[in-house]
């Protein structure tokens, strides 16, 4: 009651760390917050499938679908694909469709969220990290879809299938460096936004999602530009956990992704604290 | 001589015009302003224990004050300084989902507002209670009233104890009955919580509850007096 107050330190609002711990300090955040981040998520993943006869089986269907017209399409294209491509497809798409809806949910978090932050303060990071979390947990959904594929395919249900959750994570981890960085600009300018749509959609033909790691091996040139889109490991990698057998991706190329994906989460990290105070006035 | 729990000095705020590039030229040659000052040089001392209260027109700058204080915007000049945990009853049920239950929103409702696993699952049994709801807890609010909303809104955001106190304009919903009781329930908040701010355009109640009242207009704080002297200096000023 009363009195609780009186011995309690006068601080600044709104002080922040120093900007080099600003990495560290976002991290607190998120576990201090965990609370929130988890109800949050539950609204945003229970909204999205609300009136649905179907309900969360859409996170398969959805796939399932897209990847029957791309096989058909690569059919038209190539002529006699491999009996396994239509599932190289699926699961590249459900891989990459967690990084490209997580990229745009998170840089479009602050944006969407514009009501609650003018009226309860809270640290704002949570903003992006619940739409990156209800992304990652739609996926991980998804991803039952390949318990019919192995028994259709005849596939070994080995312990490497658990690069697949794996992956989902590592994309998710990728999409969040990236969002974090540009969500407060696109408070100012909503042109960001348009922008990063228009990058997933390109990004989705760069991205081995309808072709392989291994077809990109013997062509040349673009073939080893290619091998330095940071997608391709997590795509690889989960393709080679469903077919049951260690990744023959080169450890240099996984440490390329992680390190790229760590650097991105640094300088985001950086600049939302920075700038989110300042971005937030723009909504 | 009191503690002072909320120190604002010299605060101003200013909030950014969105350029287009259509009109980046003109404006370069007409010098348009670039920027809207919300708040000027705001100096205020509220003591702890204190029951503060502000009034001013729509669009003063009353309720930016409180979210100044409450860190929601962080002041372009000078500081701001509180002591102790803070709480901003602003838009009862901010963050409700439809589609989720009333117990459901409870929670993440309160989560919003600052609540850890263990305070909500203390709280719930009083907060049931207080929103009188019965069953329809368990029904998707989307099936609500806005009245029942804004009861089950107004259960969760009263069930806080904070150091701290922001009131922006809460007062005034539901049924007749409900109003009375919502009205009791937050000067039972008021008397309860060590420091209280108030923003509110019923003067009735700034003159029963509150300590002192500041004036607010266009962005500058006025005078700051007996809610009697602050009230006649309201008037004068918009006449």
């Amino acid at each position: 009651m009363v009195g609780s107050t009186s011995n309690a330190i006068v601080v600044e609002v709104g002080l922040k760390p120093s900007i080099l711990k600003a990495p560290i300090y976002v991290i607190q955040k998120i576990i201090s917050h965990k609370f929130l981040i988890r109800n949050l998520v539950v609204r945003e993943v229970r909204g999205k499938y609300r009136n649905a006869l179907l309900g969360y089986t859409w996170t398969v269907i959805e796939p399932a679908l897209l990847a029957v017209v791309y096989y058909f399409l690569f059919y038209m294209l190539a002529g006699n694909p491999d009996e396994l491509y239509a599932m190289w497809v699926l699961i590249g798409i459900i891989i990459w469709g967690c990084f490209g809806k997580s990229l745009q949910a998170t840089v479009s978090s602050l944006t969407r969220n514009k009501n609650t932050i003018h009226l309860v303060y809270f640290p704002r990071i949570v903003f992006p990290m619940t739409s990156v979390m209800a992304n990652i947990v739609i996926t991980m959904m998804s991803c039952f879809v390949i318990i019919p594929i192995m028994i259709v395919f005849d596939l070994p249900l080995t312990i490497h299938v658990l690069l697949i959750p794996a992956s989902v994570l590592l994309a998710g981890f990728l999409a969040t460096g990236v969002g974090i960085l540009l969500a407060p600009l696109n408070c100012v300018y909503r042109d960001v936004e348009h922008l990063v749509r228009f990058i997933v959609r390109a990004g989705f033909f760069v991205s081995p999602v309808m072709w392989t790691y291994e077809m990109a091996l013997d062509r040349g040139i673009f073939g080893n530009v290619a091998m330095y889109n940071p997608m391709l490991t997590p795509i690889t990698l989960a393709r080679h956990g469903l077919e049951g057998h260690a990744t023959t991706l080169p450890p240099e190329l996984i440490l390329w992704t992680i390190g790229f994906g760590s650097l991105m989460w640094l300088i985001g990290s950086i600049v939302f604290e920075k700038y989110e105070r300042w971005a937030v006035k723009y909504l | 001589m009191k503690q002072s729990v909320i120190i604002l000095e010299n605060v101003s705020l200013h909030f950014p015009k969105i350029k287009k590039l259509s009109t980046l030229f003109t404006d370069l040659i007409r010098k348009r302003k670039t920027r809207f000052t919300a708040l000027k040089e705001i100096n205020l001392e509220v003591k702890l224990g204190e029951v503060f209260g502000l009034i001013g027109k729509n669009g003063s700058g009353k309720s930016t004050i409180l979210r100044v204080v409450s860190g929601i915007y962080p002041p372009d000049e000078g500081n701001c300084k509180v002591a102790g945990n803070i709480s901003l009853l602003a838009g009862i049920g901010t963050g409700f989902s439809a589609h989720q239950t009333g117990i459901e929103n409870a929670i993440l409702y309160g989560s919003i507002l600052g609540h850890n696993e263990q305070e909500m699952t203390d709280k719930l049994p009083e907060i049931l209670e207080f929103s009188e709801l019965g069953d329809f807890i368990h029904e998707p609010i989307r099936t609500y009233s806005a009245g029942m909303k804004a009861r089950l809104g107004l259960a969760v955001a009263s069930a806080i104890k904070p150091d701290i106190l922001l009131i922006d304009e809460v007062l005034g919903v539901g049924d007749p009955q409900f109003r009375e009781k919502s009205k009791k329930r937050i000067l039972d908040l008021v008397a309860e919580t060590g420091t209280v701010v108030i923003v509110s355009h019923s003067f009735g109640l700034m003159k029963d509850i509150c300590d002192r009242v500041g004036v607010v207009h266009e962005g500058k704080l006025v005078m700051v007096g007996s809610p009697e002297e602050a009230i006649s200096t309201y008037y004068e000023i918009t006449e």
